[in-house]
């Protein structure tokens, strides 16, 4: 504030002069006297106060700085920021403005030129220890809290400054600030004190303005900063706390961002183009898409190399005890406990982790996005309005503010943002090729290794393959032999031998009713009722129905060739004496209960009474027709087809004395020869 | 082999010596076990090899979505790298593709066709059981009426026990030899059965290996960025991350 004499003095001292000479011209020289006087002092207070501020801010710097060693370095770096710049260039500014003492008359001027040039400089290092001049005083808060620490502290700082006072760290804290807003002041008190038509005022004059400009730069910065911060945190709220932050004020304010931007889509209101942004968020867009959809597949890639390391087929132990196998086990335990998992950390490490922090990142800038369209909408709404009424309240001017805040600092950071997040994608993705390449070469190291120790890691690999087809070729043929060999162990033999005097009761009922019919008795029956029968195991009996009067299929009405009657249908198997088709043929009956895999199929032997077979017309039969032919007992026939045309297997087609035709197959029968238990004849 | 208690039914002389039995059942259990580890292991063999193929397209999809980005279309430098990742990846996919059919061919198959032969062993130690049974039952009868007193119709009875049991005996006899003969046989021919698979299974990762070491050798070289050591990368990041935080429009967190 430049000093004034009191109201009194001046006014009468004026009087004083024009009244006793009554010529201007002495007046003015006094005064112009006074002014000199009055700029000369004000430069001594320039320079004496920039010298006694580097004198602070250096004891601040190292002594009081260095002391303070209980606190952590980053505690310490947010505390006194940048002063070391800060430091070097008020050295530097003083040492020049010092010069200009030098030089008397011109002394003025030159300390404006030199302002002129510092002002870039002076306006670069105090905005960003501005900037985080709100979180250091954040940290002296917490530090106050600590009566201990606190106490510390503030002995610390007595013994190096004591005019620093009771508020201590706060009060060295602000030096800065103050001395660059001081300067304005300063220089206009010079300026006020110099005359208008000095060469000297026009310099000065813009000088104070630039110094003017820095403050405002600097209050402008930081006001964007806390913009950013304010918008960029992504808190996550709970449903209560959302709630209240909706207000009657919020809730306005949204609606008429709606009502804006409808407006806007429905053509009304003219949309506020800025290609300039647009094309901005448009690439930033496409970066997020690229950076969300690596960190997805990723995390893929990640998932299905943790599930392919779950599956351990070197576990399993087939007691082999040499040889490719063991060869192999070793190699592959050695890979999963060591190459693969070394792997999978180096990929999370190197590429999971920053893709996760990269992605992070884009957290930021896309809500300041959002928000920027919306001050926008609130932009647009208050230009409307200022056209329509001509004034817009303080709450209209702030969101104006706000917008413009929001979307320069995009403007400014966006494009920096885009290329820092593609250089790191790059790196990211070169840093998966490396991996891969580095996995690739540690399982070859030790697979080259069990690679020599094979018997024929000489061969190349067409040879080998060849070799390995041929070799399983011939193996597969073994092993089919194993297979049938065990299905050669046939089931038990099911049918008993006949009982004596048996024959002659199969024959007639085979007569009387054809072979399809027999059963035997596979164990006693004790009949129960009346229409029951009790037999022996063993017994042939001829099917008459396979349902009783009821319709129960578990009982079976049957003849014994004497009785008739009900015995349980579990209780009688099949009975042959005649060959079925099958049988003829040769091919395979399917059994019942085992199942075979391999493609061929393998020819079963016959489940039940082995026979050989040999085809012997049992009763005479005289052909009524063209299509049958006639034929004696005992004599031999050939079967060719074991059912007639229409697949009827009680007649078949035989050949006989040269000549072919249809005889009943109940007419024909094997004679059984005894084979051993349990094996097939040789083929 | 069958541990029911002494009842009626059951023969007092011990028609099985014990050390064939435990032969059998020796040589049985030892099957048995590799019936389980060849199931299991084919299993897992094939779960395995859905799993590496799983991974091989999962690499494809990376480069697949990266190079449909439109800041391909921008970035010259980017869309370089891309298509050079994608061509890389593509080639992977194939020769991954050709290990896993050589693996199905030389040792999956190999692995199932061997399990394909237990079924019927198991149906045959089966009806070897069977017949067992049977004999037992049979001879057990013929001990019955050889204490009786020995009338007409006791005699008669005997005779035909007799002659019910000797084609059995001769059945179950029969059935134990050849089981007795082909079992170790088989078991025995795994050991050559399984080497080429096995040798098969480590050539074929060699080759795969080897495909992978140059293709992706010869991609580093060509993005121009020489391996460097993991400590390195790890600072490189930190410091993109700390570019990034300086910026005002992120958030710190």
């Amino acid at each position: 504030m430049p000093q004034k004499e009191p109201a009194d003095m001046t006014s009468h001292g004026d009087d004083a002069l024009s009244s006793r000479t009554g010529a201007p011209g002495g007046d003015d020289r006094l005064s112009e006297d006074r002014s000199l006087l009055q700029q000369r002092l004000a430069v001594r207070e320039l320079l004496d106060t920039e010298v006694s501020y580097l004198h602070v801010l250096q004891l601040c710097a190292s002594d009081i700085r260095s002391r303070l060693q209980q606190l952590p370095q980053g505690d310490l770096d947010v505390l006194f920021s940048n002063i070391d710049d800060i430091i070097k260039v008020n050295s530097r500014l003083l040492h020049d403005l010092q010069e200009t003492a030098s030089r008397e008359e011109e002394q003025v001027q030159l300390i404006g030129n030199t302002f002129l040039e510092f002002q870039e400089e002076l306006e670069q290092v105090y905005k960003v220890y501005c900037a985080s001049y709100e979180q250091a005083l954040l940290l002296v808060e917490t530090y106050r809290k600590e009566p201990e620490l606190q106490r510390e502290i503030q002995g610390i700082i007595e013994a190096v400054l004591p005019q620093a006072g009771p508020s201590g760290l706060s009060f060295l804290l602000v030096i800065p600030l103050q001395r660059i807003t001081k300067y304005p002041l300063l220089l206009q008190k010079i300026l006020e004190n110099t005359l208008p038509d000095a060469s000297a005022y026009a310099v000065l004059q813009r000088a104070t303005s630039a110094l003017q400009d820095v403050v405002t730069n600097i209050n402008e910065y930081k006001r964007r900063k806390e913009v950013a911060s304010k918008y960029t945190k992504v808190e996550p709220l709970s449903l209560r706390e959302r709630l209240a932050r909706i207000n009657t004020h919020t809730l306005s304010k949204k609606t008429t961002r709606l009502s804006q931007l409808l407006k806007q889509e429905a053509g009304l209101v003219p949309r506020t183009e800025d290609k300039e942004f647009d094309d901005l968020e448009e690439k930033f867009h496409w970066v997020s898409l690229c950076v969300t959809e690596l960190k997805s597949n990723v995390a893929a890639y990640l998932d299905n190399l943790e599930a392919f390391l779950r599956f351990r087929p070197q576990d399993y132990n087939l007691e082999i005890p040499g040889g490719p196998v063991v060869q192999y086990c070793y190699l592959a335990r050695d890979l999963q406990l060591q190459a693969f998992p070394e792997f999978k950390q180096q990929l999370e490490a190197q590429v999971w982790q920053p893709l996760c922090s990269l992605a992070k990142a884009l957290a930021g800038p896309q809500n300041l996005i959002k928000k920027r369209l919306d001050k926008l909408l609130d932009f647009e709404r208050v230009e409307e309005k200022l056209l329509e009424v001509g004034s817009m309240t303080y709450e209209e001017e702030a969101a104006r503010h706000t917008y413009q805040a929001l979307n320069s600092l995009l403007v400014a950071e966006l494009p920096q943002f885009n290329q820092l997040a593609m250089r790191w994608l790059s790196q990211i993705l070169c840093a998966f090729v490396t991996l891969q390449r580095d996995l690739a070469k540690q399982v070859l190291q030790r697979a080259e290794d069990s690679l020599a120790q094979l018997p024929h890691h000489h061969l190349s690999e067409p040879a080998f393959r060849k070799l390995v087809e041929d070799a399983l070729g011939q193996t597969s043929h073994q092993l089919h032999a194993f297979q049938e060999n065990f299905e050669k162990v046939l089931p038990p033999p099911t049918t008993q031998p006949l009982l004596p005097g048996a024959e002659r009761q199969v024959q007639a009922l085979l007569s009387r009713y054809g072979p399809g019919k027999l059963y035997q008795v596979t164990s006693n029956i004790s009949g129960a009722g009346t229409l029951d029968l009790t037999l022996p195991r063993g017994h042939i009996v001829a099917l008459l129905q396979n349902k009783d009067t009821k319709g129960n299929s578990s009982r079976w009405l049957v003849d014994t060739g004497g009785h008739r009657g009900y015995v349980p249908a579990g209780k009688l198997e099949v009975y042959h004496v005649v060959p079925t088709e099958e049988e003829l043929r040769g091919q395979a009956r399917p059994h019942k209960d085992s199942q075979h895999q391999t493609p061929e199929p393998t020819s079963a032997p016959v489940p039940s009474v082995p026979t050989v077979t040999q085809v012997v017309a049992v009763y005479p039969f005289v052909a009524r027709s063209s299509h049958e032919v006639s034929l004696q007992a005992g004599q031999r026939v050939t079967v060719l087809e074991a059912h007639d045309k229409k697949g009827n297997p009680e007649w078949s087609l035989v050949e006989v004395n040269g000549q072919r035709g249809y005889v009943p197959s109940s007419f024909l029968a094997r004679a059984p020869s005894p084979a051993p238990w349990g094996w097939s004849l040789p083929s | 082999m069958s541990r029911i208690p002494f009842k009626i039914g059951q023969p007092k002389k011990q028609i099985v010596p014990k050390t064939v039995e435990r032969d059998f059942e020796r040589e049985y259990g030892k099957l048995q076990q590799l019936e389980e580890q060849t199931k299991r292991l084919q299993k897992d063999m094939r779960k395995s090899t859905d799993a590496d193929l799983a991974m091989s397209k999962s690499a494809v999809k990376i480069s697949l979505d990266l190079l449909s980005n439109p800041l391909c279309e921008q970035d010259q430098d980017f869309l370089n790298m891309v298509t050079a990742l994608d061509t890389a990846m593509k080639r992977m996919d194939a020769f991954n593709q050709e290990k896993v059919n050589q693996i199905q061919k030389t040792v999956i198959e190999p692995l199932k066709k061997f399990g394909s032969v237990f079924p019927s062993l198991n149906m045959a130690v089966k009806r070897r059981e069977q017949a067992l049974q049977d004999y037992r039952r049979l001879q057990a009868k013929v001990e019955k009426y050889e204490e009786k007193e020995k009338t007409g119709p006791v005699l008669a009875k005997l005779h035909q026990a007799r002659e019910e049991l000797r084609p059995v005996r001769d059945d179950f006899e029969a059935k134990n030899k050849q089981l007795l003969d082909e079992m170790p046989r088989f078991y025995n021919s795994r050991l050559d059965y399984f080497q080429p698979s096995f040798e098969s299974l480590i050539r074929a990762q060699v080759v795969y290996y080897s495909e992978m070491h140059k293709i992706f050798g010869d991609l580093t070289q060509q993005l121009d960025q020489p391996g460097c050591p993991d400590e390195q990368r790890e600072r490189e990041n930190e410091a993109r991350l700390s570019e990034l935080r300086a910026l005002s429009i992120v958030a710190d967190d």
